[in-house]
């Protein structure tokens, strides 16, 4: 982290509060207020310092809007952002989903995670493991040679290839990014022999040339073996390639370094799951939507798995950039944003509204989304035959907790998973049969639609009245990762990762940037413009006359 | 050419001779929306088509993948929107080898990836195949808020531009699109 980047200032004694501002290799505007008394954090605000005006956007517009302007909240996960768009409006609209459409999409969701998955690893998360403040670790050596930025050999293969799964996306997709080819009622594709034939050729020259040979040094089918923590520390050690594998040397390391020690957030999880099975899901409703799930939703707090139910979702407001306090359904939520300067003047902090779950018994409570979480929701017993069950995650959170080492094993464990999926969906796919059926454009209606993005729950609710969008609420991962304190005085969950941590050297806090960077956030819609800033004497590049 | 002794990093793409236009940038965002436009009004401009040898591509705000849609190119043209404090409006050309000295290439941050730094990164990832004619377009913006329109004079540099890459592109590998009329007059 760059230390220009923090202001120190002494409180008393040991007190100092930390200004982290930008928390780096984050997009858009993520400050990070902390209170750190003799090295340990004892307190955190994080500060979104962006608008999200994206819900007013899109009020008053025609419904399929939403299709366009919510996959440009972000360059990364955009193809997340279509697809619970699309069934947003699936719903609103009573359309009906052939089976091959819900194929395709689910083809298309997986790949782009699966795109995501090693270049976060390799070019986000890892570079932060080469710290001089490890340069005493067994293994250090090793671990610069495969994971410094460019130069590191796992690096290069990783980032690399990393592009082959959104190949696949954009020959069903037409392009990826951007691409606008899922619709309400189906997608706007024609695959042929050739573009199934080929999109399984460059899958499995990625599973050959990463995946298998760089980060597991075994077969996808061996690692999906391992349902213990016991199974992996065993997996670790069966043979030399597996040793050397990018997967086993991550797991020996970050444990030396104490990665499993850090990042535990509020300890209870959030997805809203995601892959439809395709007959089970043939006329989308908010009703049908879980049972219809392959990767499912739920909730895990306090120990005991609760089903997703999403009326019960609500965004509280009280320490955010709004008019007023409480919380509200996105349904009835409202986007009516104050001046900085007067919410700062109420104790509001923050742009970000703070998502909340009401918990049986517990009333409204953080949730952490993101990989771990629905690796952790797979683990629930009583799965249907169409449904993920898969208990490593939850297993090894059972023994050693949430935290950035585990958060960050499920999001790669999520890699061989989907490959498989994804092999499997693409067999499923009937050339004979459609990919879209004609909607009604109903001039009422509402609609509930939600995918897990690589990083977690992101969902959409929609309202239409007289042929436009009366209301649009989107609540994307981060929001639920980042999100501030509400009005029980609940820290959201990357606020609760930051407290309790000790950190070595409050000059370098690298502590801080592995909890950052495991959750991933994305503070969306960031501004892409070249300023004058960077430097560069640019008057004598002008062109001609000007306007 | 490299011959094919030489070894290549799995991936690669053998070089396809053509030329790439990226628009970079943010279409909720005001004028940061100046580079997918252009490269949406060329190709209304040639009636909804390519032609021959080009390839056109909106880069968003995805970074990364604008190195990647590089490989194989002869030629990359960037679009996108900058912020220098000049006049709205004001359009830049920069060539290539004037973008030798690029901004450092250690603090990758996968979600603020500009075109500079896609460039640093494309350098990394193509190697010997690196495109060596670059040109990258920008357009001084007067705004970037939530859902707003083009300003109007971000709006006519646009314009301006689309004519002025219709015309360098024309000419490659063979002319604009047969049923495509040049007539058109867009701009100042």
């Amino acid at each position: 982290m760059d230390t220009k980047d923090i202001q120190t200032k002494q409180l008393s004694g040991d007190r100092v509060e930390m200004h982290i501002s930008p928390m780096g290799r984050v997009e858009g505007d993520l400050d990070l207020n902390i209170i750190v008394e003799d090295g340990h954090v004892v307190d955190s605000w994080t500060q979104a310092g962006m608008f999200r005006g994206f819900e007013i956007i899109l009020r008053g517009k025609d419904p399929q809007a939403g299709l366009i302007v919510t996959p440009r909240i972000c360059g990364i996960c955009g193809g997340s952002h279509l697809y619970k768009s699309c069934q947003a409006l699936d719903v609103a609209w009573k359309v009906q989903v052939p089976p091959n459409a819900h194929r395709v999409r689910n083809i298309a969701q997986a790949c782009e995670t699966l795109q995501s998955i090693p270049r976060w690893f390799y070019a986000l998360f890892a570079p932060d493991m080469v710290n001089k403040n490890y340069a005493k670790t067994d293994e250090y050596d090793e671990i610069v040679r495969r994971f410094a930025p460019f130069v590191g050999t796992g690096y290069e293969k990783g980032v690399t290839l990393s592009n082959k799964p959104v190949e696949v996306y954009a020959l069903y997709g037409g392009q990826w990014p951007h691409s606008s080819f899922m619709v309400p009622g189906g997608v706007m594709c024609a695959p042929t022999l050739a573009d199934v034939t080929r999109s399984i050729a460059i899958l499995d020259f990625w599973k050959d040339n990463w995946l298998e040979s760089e980060w597991l040094g075994c077969s996808v089918e061996r690692w999906m073996e391992n349902k213990t923590w016991e199974d992996v520390q065993a997996w670790a050690e069966e043979n030399e390639s597996q040793r050397n594998s990018d997967c086993a040397l991550f797991i020996r390391y970050a444990q030396a370094i104490g990665l499993d020690k850090i990042g535990r957030g509020v300890g209870s999880f959030l997805a809203t799951g995601t892959y439809m099975q395709p007959e089970l899901y043939e006329h989308p409703t908010i009703e049908g939507r879980n049972a219809a799930l392959q990767s499912r939703s739920g909730i895990f707090a306090d120990g005991q798995y609760y089903d997703f139910d999403q009326s019960q979702v609500a965004e509280d407001h009280t320490y955010s950039f709004f008019e007023g306090s409480g919380q509200l359904h996105p349904f009835d939520g409202k986007t009516e944003p104050i001046d900085p300067k007067d919410g700062k003047a109420q104790n509001k902090y923050t742009w970000a509204k703070a998502p909340r779950y009401n918990v049986p018994g517990k009333g409204y409570v953080p949730l952490e989304a993101g990989p771990l979480a629905r690796q952790i929701i797979a683990g629930r017993e009583g799965a249907a035959d169409h449904q993920d069950y898969d208990p490593l995650v939850r297993d090894m959170v059972d023994k050693l907790g949430p935290s950035v080492f585990t958060r960050v094993f499920a999001r790669m464990h999520e890699a061989p998973k989907l490959f498989a999926k994804v092999k499997q969906w693409i067999a499923e796919i009937d050339l004979h049969e459609s990919f879209y059926t004609k909607p009604i454009e109903h001039a009422d209606g509402r609609g509930f639609g939600a995918t897990e993005a690589a990083r977690g729950a992101l969902a959409d609710w929609i309202t239409i009245k007289d042929g436009k969008i009366e209301n649009y609420q989107v609540i994307t991962p981060t929001a639920w990762n980042v999100g501030p304190r509400d009005s029980h005085e609940n820290l959201g969950p990357i606020e609760q990762a930051f407290t309790g941590m000790d950190l070595t050297d409050i000059d370098d806090p690298v502590e801080l940037a592995h909890v950052a960077r495991s959750f991933d956030s994305c503070l969306v819609c960031t501004v892409h413009a070249y300023d004058a800033k960077t430097g560069k004497e640019m008057s004598r590049f002008k062109v001609g006359g000007g306007c | 050419m490299s011959p094919d002794t030489v070894q290549r990093a799995p991936g690669y793409v053998s070089p396809t001779g053509e030329t790439v236009l990226i628009g970079c940038g943010n279409l909720l965002r005001g004028d940061d929306a100046a580079g997918p436009l252009a490269v949406r009004y060329l190709w209304e401009r040639w009636g909804e088509r390519v032609p021959p040898g080009v390839r056109v591509v909106d880069g968003g705000t995805a970074g990364m993948d604008v190195a990647f849609q590089m490989r194989g190119a002869r030629r990359v043209i960037l679009v996108d929107a900058c912020l220098t404090g000049e006049a709205p409006g004001t359009l830049y050309r920069v060539p290539g080898d004037e973008l030798e000295e690029l901004p450092p290439s250690d603090g990758i941050n996968l979600h603020a990836f500009r075109w500079d730094h896609a460039l640093a990164f494309a350098r990394w990832l193509l190697k010997d195949d690196y495109p060596t004619d670059i040109t990258v377009w920008l357009v001084e913006a007067a705004q970037t808020d939530f859902g707003a329109d083009l300003s109007p004079s971000v709006e006519r540099a646009v314009r301006d531009l689309v004519a002025r890459l219709a015309d360098d592109l024309a000419g490659t590998d063979g002319a604009a699109p047969a049923s495509a009329t040049t007539a058109t007059t867009d701009g100042p």
